[in-house]
């Protein structure tokens, strides 16, 4: 009964970080459509979720592990899972607050490490495996996505560039839609099948499954309505930092870093090097705007967000560790993570009433 | 030596890999815009036949341009 509790407790915060990670990534797929007019905000946002979701039942490729090679897989237990979501989700939230971009997959190992290092110590954790598994994705992407967006809209400006304007936004507003569909049923297959391996592995923990079973059609299901959900509530202030604050860019070179952000997650997906959808268009904006002007990107901005991304790991780290310490004073039991999730639910309410009292809506698109 | 056990060999692959892809997406939407102004600008100035040839251009590249969207989407789903 009490494991049954603490399984249902972290399927829940499973869920809730599945939503988080939905809206805090609509902008990769939708930031630079709505900034161009290629698509209506909501219309970006339903199609982002609609794709997202059937993206989630495309590939069922489940690791039943998650931050495998990163910590030792045979430490992690059903209170470091649910330790490690909670310092994700606080980083979603408070990046998401501060509009700034920032990996949902190194937050979530960032916090799953945090909390392993808290149970287990040092021994837990595999120093080889976070530096070839996210301090060099995290440095590669964006630098990469840059000069290939950059050198694309140089290539893009040169064949097209004595066309009439018009007729060059035209095209590539339409262009858009293709690449930004690809971006979110590129991020449906690959970040709801996180949260269905969270809690595939919750379910074989608890006795409930064997490690060669099933992912059960309640798990696909829930995971990616959670993500399309998320999605479709749509992270505006990323979107706007995404879409306008950055740069202030044409059609031309939002196809460029949706395109060339595409093309290098897929090429480097497919040699087997996965690298961060946020870090990849984040890099790509940065260069489609830098391409042309270098004074075009708004350099503060984009330090801004570089920092959120240097932050991401040891911040949401700390939140697990902290997190893991808080539900270990209570013993192995469910009191725990009873206590954890019911004060953080009343705090998350108490700021969204605040937020509704001030008279400002809670997925307000301005 | 943690960074012993990074594969250059992997990263450079990563490198040329999605340079070409990138350049590859840019050029062939690029030429779906140009061929397809090209061939509206040749229609409206009577020249049929050079209209026509553009237009089967652009949607060559059109085409070329969705086999590679086709085969992402293909990527996405065999990756294991």
């Amino acid at each position: 009964m009490d494991n049954d509790l603490v399984l249902w407790i972290v399927v829940a915060t499973a869920l809730a970080f599945d939503f988080t990670n939905g809206f805090h990534d609509t902008a990769n797929a939708v930031a630079t459509s709505i900034s161009t007019r290629a698509m209506a905000p909501r219309v970006a946002v339903a199609l982002a979720a609609i794709l997202n979701f059937v993206g989630a039942f495309l590939s069922l490729q489940v690791a039943a592990t998650i931050a495998s090679g990163i910590v030792e897989a045979d430490m992690i237990t059903l209170a470091i899972v649910f330790a490690g979501l909670i310092g994700a989700i606080f980083w979603n939230l408070l990046t998401w607050y501060f509009g700034l971009p920032s990996s949902s997959s190194h937050a979530l190992i960032g916090g799953v490490v945090g909390a392993a290092f808290a149970a287990e110590g040092p021994d837990a954790v595999i120093r080889d495996g976070l530096i070839e598994k996210v301090a060099i994705p995290a440095v590669m992407a964006p630098i990469l996505a840059f000069i290939v967006a950059g050198t694309g809209i140089l290539v893009t400006y040169r064949i097209v560039g004595r066309l009439r304007p018009s007729t060059v936004s035209r095209s590539y507003r339409l262009g858009q839609i293709i690449t930004g569909s690809l971006f979110s049923l590129s991020h449906g297959t690959n970040d709801a099948q996180k949260t269905m391996g969270i809690i595939f592995l919750a379910l074989v923990a608890n006795g409930n499954l064997s490690t060669n079973s099933d992912i059960p059609t309640w798990v696909v299901v829930s995971a990616a309505t959670a993500i399309a959900l998320g999605t479709y509530v749509g992270g505006w202030r990323i979107i706007k930092t995404m879409g306008s604050r950055i740069i202030k860019m044409d059609p031309a070179q939002g196809f460029s870093a949706q395109g060339s952000g595409a093309a290098v997650i897929l090429a480097a997906s497919h040699a087997g090097f996965p690298l961060s959808t946020t870090h990849v268009i984040s890099g790509g904006i940065m260069g489609a705007g830098a391409a042309k002007r270098v004074s075009a990107v708004r350099w503060g901005v984009a330090g801004n967000i570089v920092v959120a991304w240097v932050l991401t790991l040891p911040a949401a780290a700390l939140v697990g560790a902290l997190t893991y310490l808080v539900v270990h004073l209570f013993g192995d039991g469910a009191a725990g993570p009873v206590v954890v999730s019911a004060v953080l639910l009343i705090a998350l309410g108490v700021a969204m009433a605040r937020r509704v009292g001030q008279g400002q809506t809670l997925t307000a698109e301005g | 030596m943690a960074l012993a056990s990074i594969d250059i060999g992997l990263l450079f692959e990563v490198v040329w890999a999605s340079a070409l892809a990138g350049a590859v997406v840019s050029v062939l939407f690029a030429l779906v815009v140009l061929f397809g102004a090209r061939s509206a600008e040749t229609r409206r100035a009577g020249h049929g036949t050079v209209s026509m040839a553009y237009g089967v251009a652009a949607v060559l590249s059109f085409a070329a341009f969705m086999g590679l969207v086709v085969y992402a989407v293909n990527l996405m789903l065999s990756k294991g």
